[in-house]
């Protein structure tokens, strides 16, 4: 298969996984509105967090929404995993694979199609976090933002699609949104490093996706955009996403050992 | 007369039975009742437990006692709205119509569900009850105060479930029961489960006050880091027993619905 | 050319459970090869190992003349597979499949869509095309997904179990399908589990149990194997005629016990002896009845090789052959 032809199949895929919000009446909506009832409910629950001494923004929105970004990311990529477990358990999946289209443009249709799908409730939630006065990150800030938002995307369906292909069952759904909830709320989400419970700290210490945190965070807690807080959260999205390829495609391989 | 009661009785239990097995089998449905509550007690403990040194927070030994509470009521809440999806698959796979068909009281079939998930939220209280200890929580009312917490949860899912319930027969539609699960966090938000009224941001706060669930709460975490409050436990109590009525009357108007429609 | 081969085929799973042991295949260019079996006995390991979807442990097997396990690029392009009856969208359309179907095999846009309207139309889909598949009935689903294996123009064909559950109108459709591919040069590997298809479309069958062939051969030669037909017949008169009339049978065959009433007697040389048999008992002034010709069917050839009844062999045939 050269270049076209491997494109050409990839938006293929990519479109049919659009049909899953596009056909299915509702289907789109809780996807949608999860991540601004949480950053609504969140921020209003929390936001007497930022009196603590410690915590220098003032805004708990404008804290909070870079987290609430990845989070709608995070679970619009899981689900891309629950649907291609689903197809794996309806056999839809043996079709793809005796197809001669080279493995990872099997992957690629799925994940890219998340990442497209991960700017939906991200759009929508910034317009209520706008409206409600969320501070204004700079076109830099909400494009680094966005950015984030497509990469953890990516993330949050190459991990959902190797545990849908390393366990063959929608069953194994809790996992994959459990592993993403982890992975971007064990970090500096509810509030600055200092301020965590001492192992919350050290979790968040090591974990990746705290970078990732930080470097969308910038712009909406009014810091300058730089290149030091921001390479760190890209190599850890990139090295995240590359993981889980890899082991979504060790596992695809897997499949027909 | 009787024996009529007693094989509805049976039929209440065996069913209650099936739904708890069919939880406890089913990863995804036994995640949103332990596993993802566990998860977000584990991270606003974490990540918000500094709050205890903001002025006006009630006295507590730490954030994690003041967090129990809402833990619990999270997962009657998603309790109710996952037995409600059971119950609507079934109705979707004709499971219901088999049963309704049999000589048994269709109110038997809906509180055999309901069983199912109050044995579901006394087993959550346990849960957390015992996740608090081991993490160094401490329940100030003693044993006597988690015996009552563990039959005011049980009784609390079985209100909420009863809602779940009514959705469900009414639709008929699993997945409009799965779309209603961003509102069971609409409802949390909006209680004091994860933060004191007072502290919480306007209009929340305002809501919150008047919440029934914030009134479940208030009675929930009285004994945990406090002790009895007569007056809270009574509202709590209260306000169980005002969701569970409009719940269950919601379901037997949509069993009579059923009737009259023929299904 | 072979169109499929193997050698020794295996298959081993985790705890040593052989699926497959030891499968030789040999499926001519342009066949119809029927593959049967009872539940469990290897049948859809094999189809998988022979569609990529699933490597061997042992042995070897070729399609199209390509390695499954070193050539399944190559092998993948050749063959078509329609394998499970559920393995369809519901969401997409019938032409939005088939086109999928076609991208994925690197067709060009227009050449996807061009041969997918043609194939569209030969299953008899074009009013339904552009309908989603949620809607469409059991034998409109099947059509489809034969539509869509023969996209690329396979020269191998992969049908599992294509007609299971359909009703005979559909079923009908499917087999004339397969039949007039098979005209046009496509090999057609088969499983089914409907006797009654395996005889009509099938130039070979090969019968597996407990992942070893166990009879392979023409459905006449296997079923000539197990036995040779026998003719059932009762008499218009019974009384004391019987023994008159079992002296003229044995002239025939073999008598064999009576049954229900019924004389029987196997026929040393087949049917053309039925004609020679009524004038005989008519010279003897013995007045018939019924007189049925009753032949061994493929499920006698199964049970005789397998110990079991193939699923649904109730279903099919055990019609005697009016003489």
């Amino acid at each position: 298969m050269n270049a076209r032809q491997s494109f050409e199949a990839i938006r293929a895929l990519m479109r049919r996984a659009i049909n899953e919000l596009t056909r299915v009446p509702g289907a789109a909506i809780p996807g949608v509105l999860a991540p601004t009832i949480f950053f609504l409910g969140l921020t209003s629950v929390f936001g007497s967090l930022t009196l603590l001494p410690g915590f220098d923004t003032t805004s708990y929105q404008s804290f909070l929404i870079p987290v609430t970004l990845m989070q709608g990311a995070a679970f619009t990529g899981a689900a891309t995993g629950v649907n291609l477990a689903r197809d794996i358990e309806h056999g839809w999946f043996d079709r793809l694979l005796a197809s001669p289209a080279p493995r990872p443009v099997l992957l690629a249709g799925l994940v890219l199609s998340a990442s497209f799908r991960a700017l939906i409730p991200a759009t929508f939630l910034l317009i209520v976090a706008f409206a409600i006065g969320v501070e204004w990150p700079g076109f830099g800030g909400l494009a680094l933002a966005l950015v984030i938002v497509m990469g953890m995307g990516i993330v949050a369906a190459t991990w959902g699609a190797s545990l849908a292909l390393r366990f063959k069952t929608q069953s194994a759904a809790p996992l994959m949104q459990a592993g993403m909830f982890l992975a971007v709320l064990l970090t500096t989400a509810y509030a600055p490093l200092e301020l965590l419970q001492g192992w919350l700290q050290d979790i968040a210490r090591l974990n990746p996706v705290t970078q990732v945190v930080e470097a969308a965070r910038q712009g909406f807690i009014g810091e300058d955009i730089t290149w030091a807080g921001t390479w760190p959260g890209l190599l850890a999205v990139a090295g995240l996403a590359a993981l889980f390829t890899f082991m979504a495609l060790r596992a695809m391989g897997k499949m027909t050992a | 007369m009787s024996g009529r009661l007693a094989a509805n009785a049976r039929v209440v239990a065996a069913l209650g039975a099936r739904s708890v097995r069919q939880t406890v089998r089913r990863p995804q449905l036994a995640a949103p009742l332990i596993i993802f509550p566990t998860l977000l007690l584990a991270i606003q403990t974490g990540g918000a437990g500094g709050a205890v040194d903001l002025p006006e927070f009630p006295d507590v030994n730490g954030f994690l006692d003041f967090m129990l509470a809402g833990a619990m009521v999270q997962s009657c809440l998603l309790a109710g709205n996952t037995g409600g999806i059971a119950l609507a698959l079934d109705i979707e796979m004709g499971f219901t119509d088999r049963l309704f068909a049999a000589p048994v009281s269709r109110y038997a079939v809906v509180l055999g569900r309901l069983a199912g998930t109050t044995v579901l939220g006394a087993f959550t209280a346990v849960w957390f009850i015992t996740i608090g200890l081991i993490f160094g929580a401490s329940i100030e009312e003693g044993l006597l105060g988690a015996l009552w917490i563990v039959v005011l949860v049980a009784s609390t899912a079985l209100a909420f479930g009863s809602i779940g319930a009514a959705i469900a027969l009414r639709t008929n539609s699993a997945s409009v029961v799965q779309g209603l699960f961003p509102l069971v966090f609409v409802v949390l938000f909006l209680s004091s489960a994860f933060f004191p009224a007072n502290l919480m941001l306007e209009p929340a706060a305002s809501v919150a006050e008047y919440n029934p669930l914030s009134f479940i709460v208030e009675g929930l975490r009285e004994p945990i880091i406090a002790g009895f409050d007569g007056g809270d436990e009574l509202l709590a109590v209260v306000s169980v027993l005002g969701v569970g009525a409009f719940g269950l009357w919601m379901c037997a108007l949509a069993l009579t619905g059923r009737v009259r429609r023929g299904v | 050319m072979a169109a499929i081969e193997t050698q020794q085929l295996a298959r081993e799973f985790e705890g040593g459970i052989k699926a497959v042991d030891g499968v030789d295949l040999a499926v001519d260019a342009g066949e119809i090869y029927g593959f049967l079996g009872p539940n469990g006995a290897g049948k859809t390991t094999t189809v998988r190992m022979l569609t990529t979807l699933l490597q061997p442990t042992g042995g070897r097997a070729q399609v199209a003349g390509f390695d499954v396990a070193s050539e399944a690029g190559e092998v993948r392009r050749k063959i078509g597979v329609a394998l499970q009856e559920a393995a369809l969208d519901p969401l997409m359309t019938g032409r939005e499949l088939i086109q999928l179907q076609a991208t994925l095999h690197g067709l060009a846009r227009e050449r996807g869509n061009e041969l997918g309207d043609a194939l569209l139309g030969r299953v008899g889909l074009t009013q339904a095309a552009d309908r989603r598949v949620g809607t469409y009935s059991g034998g409109m689903r099947r059509r489809l997904d034969l539509a869509a294996a023969l996209v690329h123009e396979p020269s191998v064909l992969f049908l599992d179990e294509p007609t299971t559950g359909l009703d005979p109108v559909s079923r009908q459709a499917i087999w004339e399908e397969v039949s007039k591919l098979n005209a046009e040069g496509t090999t057609v590997f088969l499983t089914t589990q409907y006797l009654e298809e395996a005889d009509r479309l099938a130039d070979r069958v090969g019968i597996i149990a407990s992942g070893r062939i166990v009879a392979e051969g023409t459905p006449a030669a296997l079923k000539a194997d197990v036995g040779k037909p026998h003719l059932e017949l009762s008499l218009a008169d019974q009384n004391g005629n019987e023994a008159r009339c079992t002296e003229v049978l044995a002239r025939f065959g073999k008598p064999l016990p009576s049954k229900d009433g019924k004389l029987l007697v196997e026929l040393e040389h087949g049917t053309s002896e039925v004609g020679p048999i009524v004038v005989a008992l008519n010279e003897e002034g013995l007045a018939v009845e019924s007189l049925d010709l009753v032949q061994p069917t493929l499920d006698d050839v199964f049970v005789a090789k397998t110990g079991e009844h193939l699923e649904g062999s109730e279903a099919a045939e055990q019609e005697p052959v009016a003489g």
